[in-house]
């Protein structure tokens, strides 16, 4: 990395891997995500951009190399271990439970905190309830932070798209992340809601840091710090949005033309 | 507005021993007014509600298919039978209690492996289990008593209820009432024990589970153990209530538990509303009662019940109970009545 002041490692992936029988999916990959800093992974389609970014959710096992979060003092985690750490991630399209209300789908975010077990939920023990009803008045915060709380008892099939992505961001917030993971936050957003969304991103930055994928690239190029660039599974540049907008191997990369 | 709003509507504990506490009065009172023939059907009945309530969950919530309801009854029914006829001292309480255990534990056996598998092998799976159970017990005669089966003592009516009867049959009167409040109690505190469960953390995470595993172990959620875990309550249920049904009836044979009960158990779900509390409420009313339908239905269509036909009425009635639900009420009989949901906060 170029950054001439050490900081806090949120996301560390080194050397890393990835096989799918002949198919060479991500091939000897590292890059870095650093605390309060938004970075983006970019790439034509079929880069091993989503691979990446679930051999970093512990989705999928790298055939070599590492994962860690080194700010959480944590090595590769499984899926269920992310929420704990202080990772969330949001998956492509909303991803929301469906028969689930908006508010609970956020409250869904507060699941892997210490509340009660399943015999003092089966009694209906005052402390669980105190902790629940505690995580419902945090979600409903969350919602009106966000704009959308006139839509906490709507089922997720009920509200528009952008809402939904709203909700699916507010969820991920309600784990309380140190690194936020979004897969395609500005896909199938209107002009409105992607100027909406990457100010709602960029506020973040001061809580978590941010990995997204995108590929939208007006909206990448003005919201993040840094990007890395994947083609045929190999990072092929990394650096500031403005280094790599006039990178030759990205042109290429993206534009088809040949060096 | 919205914020205070949804916070209060977040039903409280109290509120909902409220609501149980009148039900289970209003069920209680009932009994007081039925013949004894009908006071031993409802105690069977509450038996039963017992079971869909723990069926319920597991598919209504967790998403996870069983058939093999039938079987987790079985356990506990033969664990309160084989302690029941052997320590006839010891408070009923703990042959419940012991029931209940010897449920949550073949749920745990057969929720492990079932957390790899879905749809109809799950299915499969759990059907095993069921039709392994009834041989087991066949077999097993020095524990089991084989197709003879085990015979307990009957409940003992205290003598402060006794005296609150009097008249000709006095006692019978008295037996059969006592056993249907003692059902009916115990109906009553599982009850309020599922509906805390319905609206706590682990109920959401069952939801988070089916609705979407994916996203639901970004939630921190293990979905190994929350599977499990929806067997094991949900098998602890039905050996509850397996248990229950064996005292009512003072015995336990093998003939009791049929694989054919757990499509009984489902259907009876079904119609009353998967995954809701009333409906099982519903179920458990339904099957009391369905002999009585039976009867009428014989009577009227001049069908003799010993026939092959009469003997299979109430498989004919539930099969076509069952399509009639599933056209005009898919949500069951407690997804007709909204009002009635959620006067008693039932519906999710």
């Amino acid at each position: 990395m170029t950054d001439p002041t050490p900081r806090t490692v949120t996301l560390a992936l080194d050397n890393v891997t990835v096989r799918f029988g002949g198919l060479l999916a991500l091939n000897d990959v590292s890059f870095r995500v650093h605390e309060q800093e938004i970075v983006g992974l970019i790439g034509p389609n079929g880069a091993g951009k989503t691979t990446a970014f679930n051999v970093a959710c512990g989705f999928q096992k790298p055939t070599s190399g590492s994962v860690a979060f080194p700010k959480m003092g944590r090595g590769a985690l499984k899926p269920s271990q992310l929420a704990k750490a202080g990772v969330a991630r949001t998956l492509q399209g909303v991803g929301l439970f469906g028969q689930l209300t908006i508010l609970e789908n956020v409250m869904a975010g507060a699941q892997s905190r210490p509340g009660g077990s399943v015999v003092s939920s089966a009694l209906g023990l005052p402390s669980g309830l105190r902790l629940q009803r505690a995580v419902r008045v945090e979600a409903m915060h969350e919602l009106e932070r966000l704009g959308i709380a006139k839509f906490a008892g709507a089922l997720p099939g009920a509200v528009p798209y952008g809402i939904a992505k709203k909700v699916s961001i507010a969820r991920a917030l309600m784990t309380r992340p140190q690194l936020l993971m979004l897969d395609e936050p500005a896909s199938g957003l209107d002009e409105n809601e992607l100027a909406d969304f990457s100010r709602l991103i960029a506020e973040l930055r001061s809580s978590t840091s941010v990995l997204l994928v995108e590929h939208n690239m007006d909206f990448v190029m003005q919201l993040v710090d840094y990007l890395v660039v994947l083609n045929f599974g190999q990072v092929i540049a990394m650096g500031s949005p403005s280094e790599i907008s006039t990178n030759p191997d990205v042109l290429a990369a993206y534009l088809g033309i040949d060096e | 507005m919205n914020r205070l709003k949804f916070v209060r509507s977040q039903e409280t504990t109290s509120s909902r021993l409220l609501t149980v506490v009148l039900l289970t009065a209003l069920a209680l009172a009932i009994t007081f007014v039925l013949p004894p023939v009908a006071d031993s059907q409802l105690a069977g009945g509450a038996a039963i509600t017992i079971v869909i309530l723990g069926l319920s969950w597991l598919i209504g919530w967790s998403g996870q298919i069983s058939l093999g309801n039938s079987g987790f009854m079985a356990v506990g029914a033969y664990a309160a039978g084989i302690w029941a006829s052997h320590h006839t001292t010891t408070p009923l309480v703990f042959t419940f209690v012991l029931a209940t255990v010897a449920g949550a534990i073949s749920g745990l056996i057969v929720g492990l492996p079932s957390t790899r598998l879905r749809g109809p092998y799950l299915a499969g799976m759990t059907l095993a289990f069921a039709a392994a159970i009834t041989p087991l017990a066949q077999n097993f005669t020095s524990v089991t008593g084989g197709s003879g089966g085990l015979f307990l003592s009957s409940l003992v009516t205290p003598s402060w209820f006794l005296h609150l009867f009097s008249g000709q049959n006095a006692t019978i009167n008295a037996n059969a009432q006592w056993t249907a409040d003692l059902a009916v109690l115990i109906a009553g505190l599982t009850f309020f024990i599922m509906a805390n469960l319905f609206h706590s953390r682990t109920g959401r995470a069952m939801r988070l589970v089916r609705d979407n595993d994916v996203a639901a172990e970004l939630m921190g959620i293990s979905l190994s153990r929350t599977r499990t875990m929806a067997f094991v309550v949900a098998a602890s249920f039905a050996g509850l209530g397996g248990a229950l049904y064996t005292v009512i009836n003072t015995t336990v044979n093998p003939q009791t538990f049929p694989v054919t009960l757990s499509i009984t158990l489902l259907t009876l779900m079904v119609l009353g509303g998967i995954g809701t509390l009333s409906g099982a409420v519903i179920g458990g009313i339904i099957y009391a009662f369905s002999p009585n339908l039976i009867t009428h239905i014989n009577a009227l269509t001049g069908v003799n019940p010993t026939s092959n036909l009469g003997s299979n009425m109430q498989g004919i009635i539930f099969g076509v109970l069952l399509i009639l639900t599933m056209i005009f009420a898919p949500r069951g009989i407690a997804g007709l009545s909204p009002r009635l949901g959620r006067l008693v906060k039932l519906r999710k």
